[in-house]
């Protein structure tokens, strides 16, 4: 019986994977710099953020509805070169600022992931943990190689900062499943010290044997993390209802005439990307 | 989907591009969306050659049509009326016209994305750049066959005529009108007027006259048949030449193609060059063309 149960779960496994497919592009390429030591790595994105996404659709036909821009005193819709962006200064003040302004302040990559310090992996408190990259190695495998073995040996974790398009991280270099990742971290204004919510105040002490029974009751329940254990329900519950109204009335949204733009986006993102490059 | 492409088109372009469905090319079934895709998808190798020189353009605000239902399309120097801020100009006076004239430069996508987006199917540049329009940086050679000769013929002009500027100590360059001819340019150091950058080339044209029979250097025998004019006359302050890459108002769509010297060879044929095609070309030919610019021995 206990064998029969292992044998389902590994093929299961071998259909179903429980991690997210692999991406076959690199989003960012540059070099890991330690001191006077450089290693060529590509950036992979590592983490999806799938669950469940509904589209609006207008309810008498069906067909989907879109944001405009509205300006609140003409009551109008405006178009997109009519628009600037504003600081609030104080209330309802603003300074404006056009995208060229903004362009010449904002940080340059410099294509390196700049580590100053090696610290201990677990000292980091995921509270900080923004969004984790995978990073191959470009080129020579070599340096890699041994940079990924030396932090696996000693369980320390890079610490530094990287620019990615627009804004500059702290980040930190560590390593995942034997390949080496980045994490990108937030900055201490984004993160709340819980010791400011008031309600929290001074806790009592509790009293010994109160505790001695807590403790016990943490270690009765204590093992191993295993991520496979969480199910998404509220997805399944979801695919569940996609299922059941499928064999009933479906919605097909009308071809709108502008068919074009599929291959013009792409077109114009992979320009903008070849340009960048020839900068 | 869809809104979401139209969406992000918009947070990547300052350019709002209109009626993308219209049809521009009724043979090559090829509509106004496409024509713009190709504009983006040729504007890293087209940008570069076309920075800081003041343009010209011919506009199609319906298309290709056919020519019997008249002009469909009208050139324009002068910067339209509603060309957004953000669209360089660069102004030079018009001694004929007894005006300014704005003209358009195209130094980022946007503008080329915005020039596509007006239906200028056709855009033109001069042999100099804004720094100064006097003294041209490019020589220009239109290699031009008069029928029964073709674009076969033109090649092997286009050979002949490589290897005399070769010899000269230059670096020409070449690439398909889009139409029946060939275009050979040479980068040179802009130190000499238009007068004598023009005198020069038609000396090479008079001498390669005398070398192949085929060739015609003189205005008066252009229109003789089978003969192929190697056209000096362009060489003249704000002529121009279509840019590298520019579509044409051909059937089948044709481009004006950079070629590599070793395409250019008998068979050579225009259709093969087209608005699907050309994108898909992997080669650069004209990449180092300004790192080859050589001094002007007169």
């Amino acid at each position: 019986m206990e064998q029969e149960h292992e044998q389902e779960t590994s093929e299961q496994q071998s259909t179903e994977k429980a991690s997210a497919p692999a991406p076959s592009r690199s989003i960012w390429s540059g070099s890991i710099t330690i001191g006077l030591v450089n290693v060529p790595v590509k950036l992979y994105s590592m983490i999806y953020d799938k669950g469940i996404t509904f589209h609006f659709l207008h309810k008498t036909d069906g067909q989907p509805v879109k944001y405009v821009k509205m300006c609140t005193k003409e009551d109008k819709i405006i178009p997109w070169n009519e628009v600037v962006r504003g600081y609030e200064v104080a209330k309802n003040e603003y300074i404006t600022f056009d995208k060229k302004e903004l362009d010449a302040v904002k940080p340059e990559s410099d294509k390196r992931i700049r580590i100053s310090k090696f610290v201990d992996y677990f000292s980091v408190d995921p509270v900080y943990f923004d969004r984790t990259y995978a990073l191959l190695p470009d080129k020579s495998k070599d340096a890699y190689s041994l940079l990924l073995k030396a932090l696996e040996r000693t369980n320390k974790a890079g610490a530094g900062r990287i620019t990615l398009r627009t804004k500059e991280y702290p980040a930190l270099l560590h390593t995942y499943k034997g390949a080496l990742v980045l994490t990108t971290l937030r900055y201490a204004y984004d993160v709340v010290d819980p010791r400011d919510f008031e309600k929290l105040g001074k806790l009592e002490e509790p009293q010994k044997a109160e505790l001695d029974l807590a403790v016990k009751i943490v270690s009765d329940l204590s093992g191993d993390f295993d991520i496979t254990e969480f199910q998404d329900t509220y997805m399944q519950r979801i695919q569940k209802l996609v299922e059941e109204k499928l064999k009933g009335e479906k919605i097909t949204v009308e071809k709108a005439p502008e068919v074009e733009a599929k291959g013009l986006m792409v077109a114009l993102r992979e320009t903008l990307k070849q340009l960048e490059q020839q900068k | 989907m869809l809104e979401e492409d139209l969406k992000e088109i918009e947070a990547l372009t300052k350019v709002k591009l209109k009626n993308l469905d219209k049809c521009f090319y009724p043979d090559a079934d090829v509509t106004k969306g496409q024509v713009i895709e190709y504009y983006i998808k040729m504007a890293p190798k087209i940008l570069p050659v076309i920075a800081n020189r003041p343009l010209v353009l011919t506009r199609y605000p319906d298309g290709i049509k056919d020519v019997k239902l008249g002009k469909t399309s009208f050139f324009e120097k002068n910067a339209p009326e509603g060309t957004p801020d953000w669209v360089k100009r660069h102004t030079i006076y018009s001694p004929t016209s007894k005006r300014d004239v704005h003209y358009i430069v195209c130094n980022d996508l946007d503008t080329l994305i915005w020039l596509a987006n007006l239906a200028a199917l056709e855009i033109h540049m001069p042999f100099a750049t804004t720094e100064d329009v006097d003294r041209p940086d490019l020589l220009f050679f239109d290699v031009d066959p008069e029928p029964p000769a073709t674009l076969s013929d033109a090649a092997g002009v286009a050979l002949l005529l490589r290897d005399n500027l070769r010899e000269m100590g230059m670096t020409p360059y070449v690439k398909t009108s889009g139409k029946k001819g060939l275009h050979v340019v040479i980068p040179i150091v802009p130190e000499y007027s238009f007068d004598v950058v023009r005198n020069f080339v038609h000396k090479v044209g008079i001498a390669l006259a005398k070398q192949n029979d085929l060739v015609v250097s003189e205005f008066k025998d252009t229109k003789k048949p089978g003969k192929v004019f190697a056209d000096y006359l362009q060489n003249s302050p704000m002529r121009t030449m279509v840019i590298p890459y520019s579509l044409r108002p051909t059937a089948e769509a044709t481009v004006s193609t950079p070629l590599e010297w070793s395409e250019v060879k008998k068979g050579l044929n225009p259709s093969d060059y087209t608005l699907n095609s050309v994108p898909k070309r992997r080669v650069n030919p004209w990449k180092d063309i300004f790192e080859n610019r050589c001094h002007l021995e007169i």
